[in-house]
């Protein structure tokens, strides 16, 4: 049932149509372009071999079925056979070795402007922004980034090996119980991408994901001066319900008694593309349902059910959530 | 005289048919009156020992009995056990005095078991004796509790067994009234009057939130919380004045708490209440038990007693209590918590001040 459950909730979305695109072949960042050129490159040159290799035993076996002299034969096997080969495998190594430093530009990221800290959880992300020379800015579940501005992101796991991977903007790197890994990303066009966990991490693996939100500068900046103050909404009535049921033990929300750090922060929930870590659309009935069974929209979350309170009052907490702008 | 192995066995064959024809005859005297032949009451009772002894091997002793709890065990020994096994000052009546086998007046009997044997015998009672097993086999805690208190029988007096027992006995008036009375007094005889708690075993009620003892007292009546002693007088006290007792303990006066305790322990109490503990995925105890405004069906665990804290959080951990609509909450917090965790928390709550009362819904 929980199962069936969960199943189709992703499935809800996937036919929905996640707001986002997944793949590595439509880059929008500056290294998934390089390795999608890396692709198309790799592609290219092996049809054309391919095609050759067909083309050539074609011919010898339907054209030109003569016996070659030894001579002949031994200096097509000496340059079909060991030449070409070795020139071409070098000069792909090479372009591929080349275009290694762009993919993992480490000397440039501690020049980053910008450094966001990504922590993998069962079964979701933890984020706080670190731009230079102002306080951090905490969030969950979605990962928005300036286009055209080099971004540092340090990746860390509190529980068991996570992988974080932006197919159109770039990765994958594993993120390691005990260490921090580094990755340098550049987004070059505006848009919205679904970032899956790409390394089996138990029961809700498949159900952890988050959206990276690609934005020009100035709306970035002006998005990311909105996130580091309390919501608007943070005070108002359903909030009091918030608080009352104890949800503030787990979860942060700025500017209210909330002060919990064990689960994600909801300071500016509303403002997300998804919800249940990019599961969900991020509607108020979503987020109710979220609150009543997390258990079957989420085998395994460390989130208990909440379906014994009153409907009312799941309901008016999920409209002041979804109210956190 | 020559028996063929053929005809020994058509002899076994047929013994089972011989036996059930003799049962169903009924020729055999089940009457107690009689008492067993002298070979019989022999066997019965080695084999009895011998069981108790050898599955006494499996019992995990605790270091230290738990001595400071033995005061729920005696009103629990006064109401299901005294009957048959007699008290200071009350001896066996001569009812039971025809039981076969006779119960053993315990004064004078506790001193030939070891603790791991009277814990065995405790739990888990004795067949065809009419010794029962412990009301659940969940809580062990309540049975070492009783195998502390009965270490203490042979030495105590009249008076002393009294007090533990029974407190200040309340004298139930007549009528519909009489029956809350006679509840209220249930509850007084650990609770105590004041619903303070009799011992350091014992929740404090008074001041508590009125839907939470509501909601716990339905829990143990229902043997949804496990609890050999709570369940007995749960069941007596009929639902209809569950919301009077309810009533009657949250208005009285809660006590101040305490001074003292390990300040370093009390400090990482503290801060566990307050923050929780992020990567072992512990709640901040106080987002939802030291709220003013919080939900009534979140007690307050504010100046209760350090080793009731400590037992129950560590029932939660054991996944041992629950039994209402958000017991849950409770089971998935104290999950992460570690045994010097759980000495910090009860170290802290026992000595901070309980927020005031909570609105009711």
């Amino acid at each position: 049932m929980g199962q069936h459950f969960s199943l189709s909730a992703a499935s809800l979305l996937l036919a929905s149509g996640y707001p986002g695109a997944r793949s590595v072949l439509e880059p929008a960042g500056e290294e998934a372009q390089q390795i999608a050129v890396l692709f198309w490159v790799m592609l290219s040159g092996g049809a054309v071999i391919w095609l050759g290799v067909v083309g050539l035993l074609l011919h010898s076996a339907l054209f030109n079925r003569r016996r070659l002299a030894e001579k002949s034969a031994s200096s097509i096997i000496l340059w079909g056979g060991v030449v070409f080969p070795s020139v071409t495998l070098c000069a792909l190594l090479a372009y591929a070795l080349w275009l290694m430093p762009g993919l993992r530009p480490f000397a440039q990221a501690s020049s980053a402007a910008l450094r966001i800290e990504v922590t993998g959880r069962q079964f979701w992300w933890e984020v706080v922004y670190r731009p230079s020379q102002r306080p951090p800015v905490a969030s969950a579940n979605e990962i928005r980034l300036p286009v055209g501005e080099r971004v540092e992101l340090s990746l860390k796991s509190a529980d068991v090996i996570h992988s974080f991977w932006i197919p159109p903007l770039g990765g994958k790197m594993d993120m390691i119980p005990g260490r921090t890994n580094r990755l340098s990303l550049m987004a070059t066009k505006p848009g919205i991408f679904r970032g899956p966990c790409t390394e089996y991490c138990g029961t809700s693996h498949a159900l952890m994901a988050f959206s990276a939100v690609a934005m020009e500068p100035e709306a970035f900046r002006s998005w990311l001066a909105a996130q580091a103050i309390p919501a608007e909404g943070a005070g108002a009535s359903g909030g009091a319900l918030f608080l009352r049921h104890g949800c503030g033990s787990c979860h942060f929300v700025a500017g209210t008694d909330a002060r919990g750090l064990i689960g994600p922060d909801l300071s500016h929930l509303g403002s997300r593309v998804t919800v249940g870590a990019g599961i969900l659309p991020n509607t108020e009935d979503a987020v109710a349902r979220f609150i009543a069974r997390p258990d079957l929209i989420k085998p395994g979350s460390r989130m208990p059910a909440f379906d014994m309170l009153p409907p009312d009052d799941i309901r008016a907490i999920a409209a002041w959530l979804r109210g956190l702008q | 005289m020559h028996i063929s192995w053929k005809k020994l066995a058509i002899a076994l064959a047929i013994l089972p048919f011989v036996v059930v024809l003799a049962a169903w005859i009924g020729f055999f005297n089940v009457g107690a009156s009689s008492g067993h032949w002298k070979i019989t009451e022999w066997f019965l009772h080695f084999a009895m020992r011998s069981a108790v002894r050898t599955y006494a091997l499996a019992v995990d002793v605790p270091e230290a009995l738990p001595r400071h709890a033995i005061q729920p065990a005696a009103g629990h020994f006064a109401r299901g056990c005294a009957i048959c096994h007699g008290a200071p000052g009350e001896p066996r009546s001569p009812v039971v005095m025809r039981m076969l086998p006779q119960p053993p007046d315990l004064a004078g009997t506790v001193g030939e078991w070891s603790d791991a044997e009277l814990f065995r015998i405790v739990k888990h009672g004795v067949r065809f004796t009419g010794m029962p097993a412990w009301p659940t086999q969940e809580r062990d805690d309540e049975v070492w509790a009783m195998v502390a208190f009965l270490r203490e029988l042979p030495s105590m007096d009249e008076a002393i067994y009294r007090d533990l027992a029974y407190g200040e006995r309340l004298a139930p008036p007549a009528g519909a009234a009489g029956a809350l009375r006679q509840a209220l007094a249930d509850c007084a005889r650990c609770h105590g009057a004041d619903g303070l708690g009799r011992g350091p075993a014992i929740p404090v009620l008074a001041g508590q939130s009125e839907a939470y003892l509501l909601e716990s007292l339905r829990a143990y009546a229902e043997g949804a919380r496990a609890s050999g002693l709570m369940t007995m007088p749960a069941t007596e006290a009929k639902p209809q004045f569950w919301p009077d007792l309810a009533k009657h303990f949250a208005a009285l006066p809660t006590m101040h708490p305490g001074v003292g305790g390990d300040p370093a322990l009390v400090r990482r109490g503290r801060e566990i209440a307050e923050k929780g503990v992020k990567d072992a995925g512990v709640p901040a105890c106080l987002g939802c038990h030291g709220r003013h405004d919080r939900s009534p069906l979140y007690p307050s665990i504010a100046g209760q007693p350090e080793r009731y804290i400590e037992a129950q959080l560590g029932l939660f951990r054991a996944g041992k209590r629950g039994g209402t609509r958000f017991g849950h909450l409770m089971a998935n917090a104290a999950k992460g918590l570690t045994d010097d965790d759980v000495r910090a928390l009860a170290a802290y709550f026992s000595l901070s001040a309980a927020p005031s009362a909570t609105g009711t819904r």
